[in-house]
């Protein structure tokens, strides 16, 4: 009797015990779920109605942390000005750098744009390279990959379920690329400026030219002096494309619209930045939709 | 090597061509494996590079370092001789006075101070701060936390900043204004409570965040503590903290301290604490922020009771321009004061109000203005007034935004 019990109850807990995965951003997030679904409770820490590199530190985030089983983290120092104190003070051994559930995302991905050279005297450049590249829908398959390696790992009982649906949604994933990229082909010849270079791995996939960016350095407030630089580099070169993402100022980008007739395109920089942008589709249709219109 | 594998495919089938279509299928298949272990190999070959790196070489392993220097221009209608001795009655005498930031008129360089931090191994992570002044080397803090603790606990051992109160963690270059808050002045004096010793955390494992917190201390403090025999110090506090949607946050606390004193009596102290946040946006938020701190001071044939507060509210406009008032005040200072006949003590109060810009993150440019009551300079009470430009900049490893 008392081990059918014990054998019920751990069969109950197994059912239930889903693993509580927090991701830093939105993106991840909605891969997580459509490869864990009903075996993974997700958490975003960081909303993207916010600047990314600027997610406020908040104390209820470490209630958060203290109770994950698995951090999945963008890196290439995307989180570096919040999540490091957090991650210190939230007392989960699980989930510390190096630890069996931690995910640095940024370590499959081919970065672009490495500096040759680091200093901040370049305003806040990242050495690993530009950390933006979820952008891309090309990225998604290898970060569903890393994904699904890391449930199975860390939730071995339900590995099977994990395997299965990657399939499902790769397989998906590929048919909405090859339409994807039939459609995009028709914005190849497009030459964009952008506020901050979020958008460089989907430009170069499709090969659109971005000229300069609205804030005369990473991380740096546009000057009166670069944004009339821009603005005649824009009428010379017959730009007609402003990127601009959400959270960013967006006083620069109309003054720039106003000098040059140019179309401003507000872009989600993350799942949920936008109204149209909740899923993963609607979030790279929603770029490619703002770019090309 | 893809004309190779074709033409000899070719080869391969004219010398069977008698042979029949099973065996020629079969054949094809093993040249189409052979092809791929081949391709394989050479991709493994050609991604894989030989180690450069210099032989013994430890760089990839140094400590993140952060340099910190803070500096001002102060105009203050005070002597700096007569200054340099103010008493906040009850509190400090013109004897103790120790001041570390900012003591003169004309140019001051604060510190220059070196962080360092590094993960030792899985188990432990390595702080310390060695705190520069003209003359001066201090081990600000120097102490390590665990990492791979069990139910949400971590300890920190070593020399820290207590986790008492909202305030006394956080470093001079992290708080709002460049004077300390004059309850904490008054009851720790410029170092703020720190000492080495053993702090234990527990975070509880709820959706909302609670954390209780315990430390052992030794208990140095001069200003409330300093009896010097043993370990004198017990600090404890209760920390939870709430979200109204995703702009609003809360964080509030209890705290209370208990040590001997260096009349070997007991002093207690209580604080609580309460910080709101509305962020705006990414870069604009409204902060508002108080302490009140009790103390109980036993003496020999006497009790000290005192307390105070300080509220501010801080508005960041966006990256680069934030302002923010602050009211310190003293509320009960029921204590000896007949070194003080004839002034008047009454009303120990100060008045803050800042502008920063942040051209840049990591640097900062403050201007101040402060209307100062607490403090009596050459037997009599003064209010002062001054005016302070301060610098300060945090080069090197990338420090956390403060919440």
């Amino acid at each position: 009797m008392k081990k059918i019990i014990l054998s019920l109850m751990l069969g109950v807990s197994v059912l239930f015990a889903n693993i509580n995965v927090d991701t830093t951003y939105s993106t991840f997030g909605a891969i997580v779920k459509r490869i864990g679904t009903e075996h993974v409770n997700v958490t975003v820490l960081g909303s993207s109605k916010y600047d990314p590199h600027f997610i406020v530190p908040k104390p209820s985030l470490l209630a958060k942390l203290r109770r994950a089983d698995l951090l999945i983290i963008n890196g290439g120092g995307l989180e570096i000005g919040w999540l490091p104190p957090l991650l210190r003070s939230a007392n989960n051994a699980k989930i510390q750098n190096g630890a069996k559930g931690f995910l640095d995302i940024s370590h499959f991905i081919p970065m672009i744009d490495v500096p040759v050279s680091v200093s901040r005297a370049f305003g806040d450049v990242h050495a690993q390279g530009n950390p933006h590249y979820s952008t891309d829908p090309h990225q998604v398959p290898i970060i569903a990959k890393a994904i699904l390696n890391k449930l199975k790992q860390i939730d071995t009982h339900n590995a099977s379920d994990y395997d299965k649906n990657y399939q499902i949604f790769i397989k998906e994933w590929q048919t909405y690329l090859t339409l994807f990229d039939t459609k995009m082909q028709e914005c190849s010849t497009k030459k964009v400026v952008q506020y901050h270079e979020l958008f460089n791995y989907f430009l170069n996939r499709y090969n659109i030219k971005s000229y300069g960016n609205i804030e005369p350095l990473p991380g740096v407030a546009p000057s009166s002096r670069h944004t009339i630089e821009l603005i005649r580099m824009m009428q010379k070169e017959g730009i007609r494309t402003v990127l601009q993402d959400v959270y960013h100022e967006k006083k620069s980008a109309a003054f720039i619209a106003d000098k040059t007739g140019a179309r401003v395109a507000t872009l989600p920089h993350d799942l949920g930045a936008l109204k149209e942008s909740d899923t993963l589709e609607s979030f790279y249709n929603t770029i490619a939709k703002q770019i090309c219109h | 090597m893809t004309k190779i594998i074709p033409l000899s495919m070719l080869f391969t089938l004219s010398l069977m061509a008698d042979a029949t279509l099973e065996s020629i299928q079969k054949e094809l298949e093993t040249q189409k494996q052979k092809t791929a272990t081949l391709e394989s190999q050479v991709k493994a070959l050609s991604s894989a590079s030989t180690n450069q790196s210099a032989s013994f070489s430890q760089n990839a392993y140094l400590p993140d370092i952060a340099f910190i220097l803070d500096m001002s221009a102060v105009t203050r209608d005070v002597n700096n001789s007569a200054y340099n001795k103010y008493a906040i009655p009850g509190f400090m005498d013109s004897t103790d006075t120790e001041i570390l930031f900012n003591p003169n008129r004309g140019f001051n360089l604060n510190y220059a101070e070196v962080a360092l931090h590094s993960t030792v191994n899985p188990y432990f992570d390595a702080f310390a701060v060695f705190h520069l002044q003209n003359n001066v080397f201090e081990i600000e803090e120097a102490y390590v936390i665990t990492r791979a603790l069990p139910m949400g606990l971590r300890v920190k051992a070593g020399k820290f900043r207590s986790n008492f109160g909202r305030l006394n963690k956080k470093h001079h270059h992290s708080w709002h204004f460049d004077s300390q808050a004059l309850i904490y002045e008054a009851l720790f004096g410029p170092d703020s409570l720190k000492d080495p010793g053993l702090q234990l955390q527990w975070i509880a494992p709820t959706d909302t965040y609670l954390m209780l917190g315990l430390e052992v201390m030794q208990g140095n403090n001069a200003q409330s503590f300093g009896y010097s025999e043993n370990a004198n110090l017990l600090v404890t506090y209760l920390k939870s903290s709430i979200d109204i949607g995703e702009n609003i946050s809360m964080l509030g606390g209890v705290s209370y301290a208990k040590g001997k004193n260096a009349s070997a009596n007991q002093t207690d102290i209580y604080g609580i604490d309460f910080t709101l946040r509305n962020q705006f946006d990414s870069y604009s938020s409204l902060i508002w922020q108080s302490e009140y701190l009790q103390r109980e001071k036993h003496l020999d044939t006497s009790t000290d009771k005192q307390d105070g507060f300080y509220s501010e509210l801080i508005y960041e406009y966006n990256n680069n321009y934030s302002g923010g008032v602050r009211y310190d005040s003293i509320t009960k200072n029921e204590t000896d004061l007949s070194a003080y006949s004839g002034v008047d003590t009454d009303n120990l109060n100060r008045y803050t109000v800042m502008f920063e810009y942040k051209p840049f993150e990591m640097s900062r440019l403050r201007l101040s203005y402060t209307y100062d009551r607490s403090k009596i300079i050459s037997d009599e009470r003064r209010s002062i007034n001054e005016v302070m430009l301060s610098l300060n900049i945090a080069a090197g490893a990338h420090s956390a935004h403060d919440y």
